[in-house]
């Protein structure tokens, strides 16, 4: 499904209903003047054709993919093992409040500065100071 | 797409035909189908029609009733992945983008594949520089439709943004290979491959680059940039015989471009030969007689008489042309006094001659008329360069006898004016040349600044009014426009005259300019992945990414930061009108004056308001017209003066102008002595002692630096106690900073090592007072100097002198103050400043005096403390 707000005004909309035929008549000539008042925009929108629509010969594809995905899988892990080991550092409940209140940072930011520096407040500021 | 409530077919026809009418912007068919379904009592409830009819609401611009119903759909199904994309969009559309993706992020736990809703998600997640995040939902596109190009591109991109070259590269080669371009101008195949090489450059792969631009030369269709690239990185890669081959073919192709020549000369290097330097320019003029960077370049670093014939020639030529900005062209070569003294007897005698015999010298032939004319205009601007006022106004005003409608000639003289202090004598002199061509919009917007300048801020409108949209005042329209040098002068002429309000809207203003800018570049996310232009791409995000380092922003955010800080230490009383001057200082006749002057005012505004109110009305008509059209983000709260000069917390809001300029502008010095200014009025010591280390790194020298290190010494001393863990950081790093050195000690030695600066002195010499009251004396005379030897003797800085004079940085000083007004006014005959006005004075007298209330922003934090 697709929800595309960027579109411009098409007048190709067809209605059983001859009441909401009449409205769309109106829509219609509004949506024209719109466009004319925006001239750049619908150039614009001409020069655009929906080049990425274009799909490529599905040949090498396999052999890329595999390159890719390689790569994400491991970047993944490692980030988890940076993670893993940053929530492992145990800081103090003060500190981070002390931070939050004279640095004026965001908590998460206190946090994980302070975990960084392993949990030394003196070390983190002399950091965030700099 | 599972959902809770299934449409049964007829139903799920209107709704998907509302999707459509959404789509192609026929929102009240939209509402139509929609009531359709939701009048069936069956489905009046029905989460995804409701959260569809609140989208198309809001593109209506019925904000809240679409609030309502969106949530009101979305909380009657709260499984469904079109109710938490609609919220999603809604809140992009207000511009809440961290709220549209924790939306979007729902919608995809309900349809992890939804390809429109990741797509969204990447959008946001670049325009807020979520990187990580973005490459995440990237590899999910690219795992779900490996077969479009946006997919590999978009990818590839993530990677080179987060600085990771080589996977990027991996990437770019593997789609690269998937590719067979056009046999002809394949425009994006080419952008393809340039990005290729731009992001080998950016890893430093220059050997891969070179080889890289000559296996595909074929295909890249930008030959320039291909030339200019190859020379760039032959340089690089130590082969500079390649490189100069390159540049002399670049020269024959556009002999003007000054950068050629650079390169050129580096890959001979010429740097130090004079002689074959001069060659090589020769040998170029010989091939292009027309150019004329040949024949400038060279007199950057020729000398003696080469130096001679070279400036001979070319003032001559251009003298004899009539080429107005020939002095700015040379402007450079001022800095050798040696070049600047050939220069003035040469035209000197040029006037002679041509006064005499019609000629430039003894040979040659009758020049033209107008030579003598351009000879004058030319000596005039190159007086007022030397700051010998008198000189240039003689020489403006032969030109003005001898050719008297030539408007550059009254620019200039009005520009003399300027620099020699007299602002009203500048505006008037502009504003004849404007009359002279109404029709030119350059001598207008300069007239227009020049009355800003001079605080005329109703006749700068009505000058720009003449060439703004009719039916709106100029003001809203140059808004409109993101007009920011008119905003910038506004803003400061209304800081001039103390009305803060006003002056804070301006700024404002212009911030909100700079946000409106970083919004513009959401379409481009999708245009240019689409059109294959990715270099211009990637720079585009790097500008955005830094945008609020321009000087536009620098310039009104340090303003709104001094004002802030006044509205702290002077904050106004209810009875305070914005507008107040200061009119304790003035005498009876002089009072009434001003209030005959006000009264005028304010009719002239009631006048104003009425004209403007059926303006509005006006527009309301055209606006109910062309209403219907999309709502272009949030409506933004309206900036009232009155408001924003009586906010709560100043420093709050001053820290909004701060955040961006410590982010961007670190290296200048100002950015960290107004962060220490806020601060220390914050009480924040760790946050004081971040602007003193940060200033230490930029510019420890700055004088009003020099008084917040002082400052932030005796404040620790004084607070005594300090808990921790502050107490040990600070010792840490004052150990780094101050090397133990006292107060005192810091600025015997400052003063000593900036004895010849004026405005060095003026900082020593208040510190000095500050620290020991019984060197009043001492301290007077460090500041009022007005030795000629000194560095910075300029008007501005007299003024600050007199200033701090005035408000009593250097102790009670009213007759020191008047002589050394006095002083100033035998240098800066012409300004108006240092004029003392002929009643007899009262106390401090002067008109500079009303600035007493000016914001004083070193001297109003110490005299917190003192």
């Amino acid at each position: 499904m697709y929800i595309n707000p960027k579109q411009m005004a098409t007048n190709e909309i067809q209605v059983e209903e001859p009441e909401v035929e009449d409205n769309d008549a109106e829509d219609e000539s509004k949506g024209k003047k719109v466009a004319k008042h925006d001239a750049g925009a619908a150039d614009l929108e001409k020069v655009t054709d929906y080049e990425e629509e274009k799909e490529i010969a599905a040949q090498d594809i396999q052999d890329a993919i595999r390159v890719v995905s390689d790569r994400q899988n491991k970047e993944a892990k490692a980030k988890h093992e940076k993670e893993k080991e940053l929530s492992k550092v145990k800081i103090n409940k003060d500190d981070v409040d002390y931070i939050v209140q004279e640095i004026e940072i965001s908590r998460s930011r206190a946090e994980r500065v302070l975990r960084e520096y392993k949990g030394n407040v003196i070390e983190a500021l002399v950091f965030l100071t700099n | 797409m599972p959902s809770k409530n299934p449409l049964p077919p007829k139903e799920n026809a209107f709704f998907k035909r509302i999707l459509k009418c959404y789509e192609q912007k026929h929102y009240k068919s939209g509402l139509k189908f929609a009531k359709q379904i939701l009048s069936n009592p069956k489905f009046a409830e029905h989460g995804e029609t409701l959260a569809m009819k609140g989208l198309t609401l809001n593109c209506l611009g019925r904000k809240e009733e679409a609030y309502d119903f969106v949530r009101r759909g979305l909380r009657n199904d709260l499984t469904s992945h079109v109710c938490w994309h609609v919220y999603g969009l809604l809140q992009r559309s207000d511009r809440k983008y961290d709220e549209a993706i924790k939306c979007y992020r729902n919608a995809l736990k309900w349809d992890k594949d939804n390809l429109q809703i990741l797509r969204d998600l990447s959008l946001l997640q670049i325009q807020m520089r979520d990187l990580e995040g973005y490459r995440e939902t990237r590899y999910q596109l690219l795992a779900l439709r490996p077969g479009q190009r946006a997919s590999w591109i978009g990818y590839a991109m993530a990677y080179h943004l987060l600085k990771d070259y080589d996977m990027c590269l991996k990437i770019l080669e593997e789609f690269r290979k998937t590719q067979t371009p056009k046999p002809v101008y394949d425009y994006e195949h080419s952008e393809l491959l340039l990005y290729q090489n731009m992001v080998m450059q950016e890893a430093g792969m220059n050997q891969e680059a070179i080889e890289h631009l000559k296996t595909f030369d074929k295909q890249i269709v930008d030959r320039l940039y291909v030339q200019e690239t190859t020379a760039h990185l032959y340089m690089f890669l130590g082969q500079p015989e390649k490189a100069a081959e390159i540049y002399r073919e670049l020269l024959s192709r556009n002999p003007e471009n000054w950068n050629y020549y650079k390169g050129y000369e580096k890959a001979l290097f010429l740097e130090d030969k004079p002689d074959e330097r001069m060659k090589m320019y020769r040998s170029i003029m010989e091939q292009f007689p027309r150019a004329t960077m040949p024949k400038r370049l060279p007199l950057d670093f020729a000398t003696d008489d080469v130096f001679r014939d070279l400036i001979d020639d070319y003032l001559k030529k251009s003298l004899r042309k009539g080429v107005p900005p020939s002095f700015v062209s040379i402007k450079s070569v001022y800095k050798d006094p040696v070049k600047v003294k050939v220069i003035e007897d040469l035209v000197l005698s040029y006037v002679d001659n041509l006064i005499k015999t019609g000629k430039f010298d003894s040979k040659g032939e009758v020049e033209p008329a107008t030579s003598l004319l351009w000879a004058y205009y030319y000596l005039a601007q190159h007086f007022d360069y030397l700051k010998n006022i008198e000189k240039a106004l003689e020489y403006v005003n032969l030109g003005i006898e001898h050719t008297p409608l030539l408007i550059e000639l009254y620019v200039l003289k009005a520009k003399i004016y300027k620099h020699a202090g007299d602002m009203d004598e500048a505006v008037r002199l502009m504003d004849e040349a404007q009359s002279l061509d109404t029709a030119d919009r350059y001598i207008n917007c300069k007239c227009a600044k020049y009355m800003l300048r001079a605080n005329l801020i109703q006749e700068a409108a009505e000058m720009c009014s003449k060439f703004t949209r009719e039916g709106v005042s100029a003001v809203e329209n140059l808004n409109e426009m993101q007009c920011m040098w008119f905003q910038t002068e506004c803003s400061f002429a209304y800081k001039r005259l103390g009305k803060w309000g006003e002056a804070l809207k301006k700024c404002h203003e212009i911030d909100r300019h700079f946000t409106e800018i970083i919004e513009d570049q959401f379409d481009f996310h999708t245009y240019c992945m689409r059109k294959m232009t990715l270099r211009s791409y990637v720079g585009l995000l790097r500008l955005e990414d830094s945008l609020r380092s321009h000087p536009f922003y620098s310039k009104i955010a340090i303003l709104a930061l001094e004002i802030y800080l006044h509205l702290y230490d002077h904050p106004l009383t209810d009875t305070d009108h914005d507008s107040d001057v200061n009119s304790e200082n003035l005498s009876p006749s002089e009072l009434k004056k001003m209030k005959r002057k006000q009264r005028k005012a304010q009719k002239k505004a009631e006048l104003e308001k009425e004209k403007l109110k059926a303006e509005q009305e006006k527009r309301d008509q055209n606006k109910n017209k062309a209403a219907d059209g999309e709502m272009d983000g949030p409506k933004e709260e309206e900036l009232i003066p009155d408001k924003l000069a009586r906010t709560e917390d100043p420093l709050e809001q001053a820290i909004h102008f701060l955040k961006p300029l410590q982010m961007l502008t670190s290296k200048c010095i100002v950015t960290h002595v107004m962060a220490y200014e806020i601060y220390s009025r914050k009480g924040k010591l760790l946050l004081m002692l971040q602007s003193i280390k940060r200033g230490v790194v930029a510019d420890r020298n700055n004088p009003q630096f020099h008084i917040c290190l002082i400052h932030f010494l005796q404040y620790v001393k004084d607070k005594g106690e300090i808990t921790e863990p502050a107490k040990s950081v600070i010792n840490l790093e004052m150990k780094n900073i101050y090397q133990g050195k006292t107060a005192l000690q810091l600025n015997e030695e400052f003063l000593a090592a900036n004895s010849d600066s004026l405005e060095h002195r003026l900082a020593g010499a208040r510190m000095m007072y500050k620290l020991d009251r019984s060197r009043q004396e001492e301290a007077m005379s460090l500041a009022t100097s007005l030795d000629s030897k000194l560095k910075g003797l300029t008007i501005q800085n007299c003024i600050e002198v007199l200033e701090a004079l005035c408000r009593g940085d250097l102790g009670k000083c009213e007759q020191e103050a008047l002589e050394y007004q006095a002083r100033c006014h035998k240098i800066f005959p012409h300004a108006t400043a240092f004029i003392i006005p002929t009643p007899a004075p009262a106390n401090c007298g002067s008109v500079e005096c009303a600035s007493t209330e000016q914001i004083l922003v070193n001297g109003s934090a110490l005299k917190n403390e003192s």
